[in-house]
């Protein structure tokens, strides 16, 4: 099996098992839905302030919540499934590839329905093009986070206080993926070009794309 | 032990030196004697960097020859360089509540950048506390160490990239932009700082091979008195 096929093979059985289970869009986005609601809740009447910080809040949620996605997937990754994986003979590099496959596609609907909830309880006053910068921003956010979740996910696994270690790991390594989307949104609304922002995420992306590629073998035997 | 008192001894009398230096360097026509807090940021942050381009470097060789030293080596210069990251940040808050009329704006990159990569490497020291096998300890952390390095030049580079509140670099490839006796004033710091980073380094890598050979005694003890099997007590 080549190895673009054994990574789609990964990513569709991680989606396979997130249907049955539904952790994702079951739990965690109702989850990040009423985080949404609390901060107005907090603010009382004050629409105008609101509005203005939609944008912002979606993005704070989005990296607090999707680390919930990204590192979620590797706790259903169990010893036993990367010991099969190991026997079959499967690349590491595969086996992260693909995990970033299925992360990064459960990531991007997620943060989709986050974001038209942020729309729908905030009503920012988004400038036009929004929705495809938004779009553009949300799908290397959902790449990059899913890299490092992955990353972070196989460095703690099976460490006590994972769950707290992997987010101090992910949450400030991904704030190059967070000035990139928010500052892409904010650039727009000033009328300043989105490209440099696009560029600081996409070299993120592939930065931990190659550390992900590269380290996959020494990941495989730190889980050990 | 010898070794690093002699090193403790060298990295005193430099900072005394720097001392002198940036207490006789005239003060900045604008920043008045607040300029002198240059003197500890610039190194404490120039230092920070050279640490965890040493952590990233050990990782590296960890991850290739296996040998031990290499994360002793990466493990310290990472706590050394939390040490020094956090000296640059208090001391650049310091100035900038005398000069900007704020300890810290989250607009601007430098600062942000800076206390991500501090949390980062508090990350990657909160990761070695939670493992106990070293060599599961040093494989995880060594990978760690390579991942948090990509945000150091980010780090570097946040005030030429971004438009930001915290000056450019003082020193470029065409010149300084300071008066030549503050500049010297800095650089004798940043010598004297870095020596102190090599006397941190050899005392706590000596420390973590005690702790290595403290630990390698007690599962022998461990050993010792581990209870016999009921087969080889025989008729008690």
């Amino acid at each position: 099996m080549s190895f673009w096929n054994q990574s789609l093979e990964i990513a569709r059985v991680d989606l396979r098992v997130e249907r049955r289970l539904g952790d994702t869009l079951r739990i965690v986005l109702p989850f990040a839905v009423v985080a949404l609601m609390v901060f107005p809740l907090s603010l009382g009447i004050e629409l105008a302030t609101i509005s203005r910080i939609g944008p912002a809040v979606f993005w704070a949620l989005g990296i607090l919540f999707g680390m919930q996605v990204a590192l979620r997937l590797s706790a259903a990754d169990t010893q036993e499934r990367r010991d099969l994986h190991a026997l079959l003979g499967v690349d590491p590099a595969a086996r992260f590839v693909g995990r970033v496959l299925s992360g990064g596609v459960l990531m991007l609907a997620f943060l989709v329905v986050l974001f038209i909830a942020m729309v729908l309880i905030y009503g920012p006053t988004l400038p036009s093009g929004s929705w495809s910068t938004v779009l553009l921003g949300t799908v290397l956010f959902s790449i990059g986070l899913t890299e490092l979740g992955t990353l972070a996910g196989e460095i703690t696994a099976g460490l006590r206080n994972r769950t707290a270690l992997a987010s101090l790991i992910v949450a400030p390594l991904a704030l190059p993926l967070v000035i990139g989307a928010s500052q892409s949104l904010e650039a727009l609304s000033r009328g300043a070009g989105i490209l440099p922002w696009v560029l600081l995420m996409l070299a993120t992306d592939l930065a931990l794309a190659v550390i992900g590629v590269g380290m996959a073998r020494p990941l495989e035997e730190a889980t050990r | 032990m010898t070794r690093i008192r002699v090193l403790f001894g060298v990295a005193a009398a430099a900072m005394a030196v720097g001392l002198w230096f940036a207490l006789t360097a005239p003060p900045d026509a604008l920043q008045g004697e607040y300029s002198r807090i240059i003197n500890v940021h610039v190194p404490s942050l120039w230092l920070a960097f050279l640490a965890f381009g040493v952590t990233a470097l050990g990782s590296i060789m960890w991850l290739w020859k296996k040998k031990q030293r290499w994360d002793r080596l990466a493990s310290a210069s990472a706590e050394v360089g939390v040490l020094f990251t956090g000296i640059g940040l208090f001391t650049g808050m310091v100035w900038g509540q005398a000069v900007w009329g704020r300890a810290w704006d989250w607009g601007d990159p430098r600062l942000t950048s800076t206390a991500v990569m501090f949390f980062v490497y508090l990350g990657y020291i909160a990761l070695r506390n939670a493992v106990d096998d070293p060599v599961v300890k040093a494989r995880r952390s060594a990978i760690l160490g390579v991942v948090a390095v990509v945000q150091v030049p980010l780090v570097y580079f946040s005030v030429n990239l971004f438009r930001t509140l915290h000056q450019t670099q003082s020193i470029r490839p065409d010149g300084s932009t300071m008066p030549a006796e503050m500049l010297v004033a800095m650089l004798v710091n940043v010598a004297a700082f870095t020596i102190l980073y090599v006397a941190l380094m050899a005392a706590r890598t000596d420390i973590a091979r005690i702790e290595e050979a403290n630990r390698e005694t007690e599962l022998l003890a461990g050993d010792a008195v581990k209870p016999p099997k009921l087969s080889e007590v025989g008729d008690v």
